[in-house]
């Protein structure tokens, strides 16, 4: 273990008694979040045009090869786990964090994301979600969550993952208006996910979330509105809504760049947004976070609440992320490679022989600071005063100033106008 | 040791950009055995980085060539070679390479052929009264028409098409006849070895270890190391340091006779102290009585821009840059000046675009200081209304180089604006279009010449400022590339100009501000709020964009404010590469220029002109 790293100059106001507080014990953020772990499954059955999450398309596999290709990756994913966590919680913690012991804390909460983890056969999905428990303690409440697309449910489905203690599902719903659905290249009709989340309910499952996208080219305004009355009308307790994002190298990118699809309009998606806020809140949602509302603060999401608390957790599988106290790290996007590196590291310890890692970062105050804020600013209530980051006097005016942010019991928080404006709130605070 | 007159021959190549002046040179260097295969490179005689970057020549250069023609059985020839630049900013460099030979080398590219550069450097070359020898070059191109363009090169200097010599300066082919032409044709250098020693300075460049470096040509007389020499303009006195030739690197000699090329240093702390175009004689008693030579006319900037630095903080930096730039090139200026938007600069002063380019890019490259340039703009001459000249009791005339400066319109009695004669070559096909983009530009035709059946030269006059903008590429588009420019400063003519402001946020922005004429003030205004909108990234309120005479609004735009800029999501694996993100754009934040409570990006300031153009499109 390398020694205690130098006393970094923290650019604060005032010498606050113990300046680092905010790092190294803070009230609701980092380890006061709660543990998470973060299981990626890459398999889609095609990648729709507008994606660039780590996915890996099957549906073009014949049977046999896509048998074994999943076989092998939960095989993989479940031999990562268990090696990070024989590693010990300080062979992932960066140098400056010698307060923590090698004990890894109870898991709050587990997400399996992807991709399309549904795509899996069941008994391989729940065999993933097993796996946590098997390594780490699964506190008695905790979350756990699986992403699911529309046409992949099943009674049979949930009910293997109930029994599995899956407490809460999220389908990819997207929109509820055909051709949007067409445009977004999905692969359900809008009957699919409101079907789904009946399913999933009479499996016993309580919590469902569906997820949304808006400001696709072509969706009207009205056809929105009419997407947030069917939302409302599903009877689930937890949406997230996305203004399409066009990412350069994923095949809408390419599209946009020769002209062939009109580009997002921002004052568009703005007015969806809107709207979506007005519905839904109308409908008993609290918009509790910049993209996600929920029927009352129990059906938040307490998995990313702990991203945006910038708390810790694993991230194992293809391209999952990993964080823990300013340290984080990655894993190849590839699926047959992220399988090969496991496999080949056979049984030696994490840090030994080949590895799945793609890369791994320990950030400094400055960074640490920048990241509590963006994402912590991103929720409703913002940020404990024991949880800020110190910020220079003037920087703090000029977001105030700028109406961006203001102060309420002591806690720092977006105002409304400034919650979307948050880059250059955050930006102004970082000055 | 110093060669016999009679046995010396300076010579320049001279011709259109890109026609392969300095690949002639390096075929002549390599023929003479100058330079070793090892250390041969293209272009050798282009030194500085941005020349070998762009390919260009900018300075012009000089080489000493000694040559032996094939059963010549006497002694060897002194060739010095000049390499002189082919872009219309740097013709004045050529001007000066004539004024220090006897001949010159008029190379055409047999593709292209003439060009209107190789019209006004054969001029220039008619003019100074030199031996041209033509010569088609890039015969080895399957593109090439030497024939045709013997035929177009005889028409116009006269003589048979079938003396022009053909050669490829880049397989080698025909080069030695051309050292033979040169031999023979041109006629060796005139001057008296017994007179009172005369020298002239055709460049001075500032070396950072040796101070200034003067290039002469001996005309009378002799010099050598250790003489005491006086500078006739500047009165500077003092000893030769050192003495040297260019073969082609510099290497020591014991003197340097009548006709003969070299360069000298002495304790010249300035370029300026150094004037290209003085003379250099031996100082002592006979100094006074001896006649200056003909001179140069000093190049004159044409073109000036405001240089800003983006922190203030760096102005300190930015002057010396400027001073250290100026020390070895005399032909940009600048003074001091402030605006309101962007606080303290300078106006400097350009031979052309290509200049202000080329300065700017030093700057960032050789000193990293961030700039903000201000839209290219020329000087006018103002004259003001009822304020006499007390010595002349003429009516006073200001020069406005910066559209600040221009005073109220009540105050004005004329505005007269800088002009060029063009000179345009253009394939017969592309007349119409030429003469319509000319005349959006405010031109007036002077002339019309077929040079032969299918090229056709056209002369106008046109306001300077017409074509500081965007008219070079306009000119290239309309015609396939195939017509090209040429232009020499023409009068001042009075017009009816008005200033045209741009206002953020209802406060004007004086580094918008732009000197235009009445009838195109409303396009203008039209267009350069509508860029700005493009330019300007929207900020967290509505900000107008207004352009206005005086005070009246013309035109009117408005960067609607900034809705949201965080509705993606932001799970585990996007936390990393949304704190770049944010890293990236406080980068980019350090290169806007605040300008009131609007942030303006730096490149809005040369954009949001240069692609508006005139209204002639
Ligand atoms: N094919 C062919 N290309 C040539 C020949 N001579 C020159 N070139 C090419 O033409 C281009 C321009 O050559 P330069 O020698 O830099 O031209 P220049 O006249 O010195 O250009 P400026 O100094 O910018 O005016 C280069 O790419 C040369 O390689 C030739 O005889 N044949
Ligand atoms: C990683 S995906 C996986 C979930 C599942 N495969 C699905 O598509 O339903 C999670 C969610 O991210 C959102 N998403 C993915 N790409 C997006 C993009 N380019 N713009 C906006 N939202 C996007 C979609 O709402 C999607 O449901
Ligand atoms: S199904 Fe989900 S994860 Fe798969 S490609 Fe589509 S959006 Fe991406
Ligand atoms: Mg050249």
């Amino acid at each position: 273990m390398s020694p205690v790293s130098p006393p970094r100059v923290v650019t604060t106001p005032a010498a606050r008694a113990g300046d680092r507080d905010w790092v190294r014990s803070p009230v609701e953020c980092g380890p006061a979040a709660g543990f998470g772990v973060y299981l990626h499954v890459p398999f889609c059955h095609h990648r729709c045009g507008y994606c660039d999450f780590a996915v890996a398309a099957v549906g073009g596999l014949d049977p046999a090869r896509r048998d074994d290709l999943e076989g092998r990756y939960v095989a993989a994913i479940r031999t990562d786990l268990a090696r990070q966590v024989a590693a010990g919680r300080r062979a992932h913690a960066p140098p400056d964090a010698e307060h923590l012991d090698d004990r890894w804390p109870v898991v709050t909460s587990v997400f399996v994301g992807g991709g399309t983890p549904t795509l899996l056969s069941p008994e391989r999905l729940a065999s993933v979600i097993a796996s946590v428990g098997e390594e780490l303690d699964l506190a008695a409440d905790a979350e756990v969550t699986v992403e699911a697309n529309p046409e992949t449910a099943s009674v049979e489905l949930f009910e293997t993952l109930a029994a599995v203690g899956v407490t809460r599902v999220s389908i990819g719903a997207q929109s509820f208006t055909p051709h949007v659905l067409a445009t977004l290249e999905r692969e359900h009709t809008p009957a699919g996910p409101l079907r789904a989340a009946a399913m999933a309910r009479e499996a016993g499952i309580a919590e469902i979330s569906l997820d949304l996208i808006y400001g696709t080219p072509g969706e009207t305004a009205e056809e929105w509105d009419d997407t947030l009355a069917r939302v409302l009308s599903a009877d689930v307790d937890h949406v997230s809504a996305y203004a399409l994002t066009i990412h350069d190298g994923t095949p809408f990118g390419r599209r946009v760049a020769r002209g062939l699809l009109p580009d997002v309009d921002e004052d568009v998606q703005a007015q969806r947004f809107a709207a979506l806020q007005q519905v839904l809140g109308a409908g008993g949602f609290e918009h509790y976070e910049v993209s996600n509302l929920a029927r009352g603060s129990r059906s938040r999401s307490r998995h990313n609440l702990l991203y945006w608390r910038h708390g810790d957790y694993l991230g194992v599988g293809a391209g999952a992320h990993g964080h823990l106290a300013g340290r984080r790290w990655w894993s190849t996007r590839s699926a047959p490679r992220y399988v090969h590196a496991v496999t080949s590291a056979g049984g030696r310890a994490w840090g030994e022989g080949a590895t799945p890692l793609a890369g791994s970062e320990v950030l400094d105050d400055a960074q640490r600071a920048a990241e509590r804020l963006f994402l912590g600013l991103r929720v409703r209530e913002g940020l404990h005063p024991g949880d800020l980051p110190p910020i220079q006097p003037l920087a703090l005016e000029d977001a105030l100033a700028a109406g961006l942010v203001e102060i309420a019991c002591g806690r720092l928080r977006c105002t409304e106008a400034g919650w979307f404006l948050l880059d250059d709130a955050v930006d102004r605070l970082t000055a | 040791m110093t060669y016999r007159t009679e046995r010396i021959r300076n010579f320049c190549i001279v011709a259109h950009v890109d026609h392969g002046k300095s690949t002639l040179a390096d075929r002549m260097l390599q023929l003479t055995e100058l330079v070793d295969v090892r250390h041969m490179r293209s272009q050798y005689l282009d030194k500085m980085d941005i020349e070998r970057e762009r390919g260009i020549t900018i300075k012009a250069q000089t080489a000493r060539l000694p040559y032996k023609p094939l059963g010549d059985v006497a002694d060897e020839y002194l060739l010095n070679l000049i390499d002189t630049p082919g872009h219309v900013d740097f013709s004045y460099e050529v001007s000066r390479a004539l004024n220090a030979c006897e001949g010159a080398v008029l190379l055409v590219d047999a593709a292209q052929g003439m060009e209107a550069q190789t019209i006004a450097n054969l001029y220039l070359a008619l003019e100074a009264d030199l031996e041209i020898i033509p010569v088609l070059n890039k015969i080895d191109l399957p593109a090439a028409r030497p024939d045709e363009v013997a035929r177009e090169i005889a028409a116009i200097i006269g003589g048979d098409p079938g003396d022009v010599l053909r050669i490829s300066a880049k397989t080698g082919e025909g080069v030695v006849a051309v050292m033979d032409a040169i031999v023979d044709r041109v006629p060796p250098p005139k001057g008296d070895p017994e007179g009172p020693t005369r020298a002239l300075i055709f460049d001075s460049i500032y070396d950072p270890y040796r101070g200034t470096l003067v290039y002469l040509r001996v005309v009378d007389g002799e010099l050598k190391p250790g003489d005491r020499i006086r500078l006739l303009a500047t009165g500077f006195e003092g000893e030769i340091d050192d003495l040297g030739v260019h073969a082609p690197e510099e290497t020591a000699i014991d003197a340097l006779g009548v006709g003969e090329v070299g360069v000298l240093s002495a304790a010249i702390k300035e370029v300026s102290e150094a004037k290209v175009g003085d003379t250099i004689t031996l100082a002592g008693r006979g100094a006074r009585t001896v006649r200056p030579l003909p001179g140069y006319r000093e190049p004159l900037p044409m073109v000036f821009s405001g240089l800003y630095p983006v922190d203030s903080d760096d102005f300190p930096q930015l002057r010396d840059a400027l001073d250290k730039l100026r020390l070895n090139d005399a032909s940009f200026s600048f003074e001091p000046e402030t605006s309101a938007a962007l606080g303290f600069g300078f106006r400097c002063g350009f031979l052309g675009l290509l200049h202000l380019e080329i300065i700017t890019e030093r700057l960032d490259r050789e000193f990293s200081i961030p700039l903000v340039t201000t839209a290219p703009s020329v000087r006018y001459r103002v004259t003001l209304e009822g304020v006499v000249d007390g010595d002349t009791g003429e009516p006073e005339v200001i020069e406005v180089a910066n559209p600040q400066d221009l005073p109220e319109p009540n105050r004005i009695a004329e505005i007269r604006e800088p002009t060029v004669n063009a000179m345009i070559l253009t394939p017969t096909t592309y007349v119409g279009s030429v003469m319509q983009l000319c005349e959006g530009r405010r031109g007036t035709m002077v002339a019309m010449d077929y040079l032969t059946e299918e090229r056709v030269e056209l002369r106008y006059q046109l306001p300077l400022a017409g074509i500081i903008t965007d008219f070079f590429d306009q000119l290239k588009s309309r015609t396939r590339g195939y017509a090209s420019l040429d232009y020499e400063r023409g009068e001042y003519l009075a017009a009816d100009l008005v200033r045209v402001d741009l206002l953020l946020n209802g406060e004007p922005v004086d580094a918008f501000s732009s000197i235009v004429h009445r009838d195109e003030a409303y396009a203008f205004g039209k267009s350069m709020t509508e860029k700005l909108k493009e330019l300007i990234p929207r900020q967290l309120f509505d900000v107008p964009v207004q352009a206005a005479i005086g005070s009246k609004i013309i035109a009117r735009e408005t960067i609607k404010a900034k809705r949201k800029d965080v509705l993606a999501k932001c799970y585990g694996g996007d936390v990393s590469r949304k704190r770049k993100l944010l890293e990236k754009q406080k980068e980019g934040k350090k290169k806007m220029k605040s300008v009131g409570s609007v942030e303006v990006p730096q490149e809005a300031f040369v954009s949001a002109l240069r692609t508006s153009g005139g209204t002639g499109d």
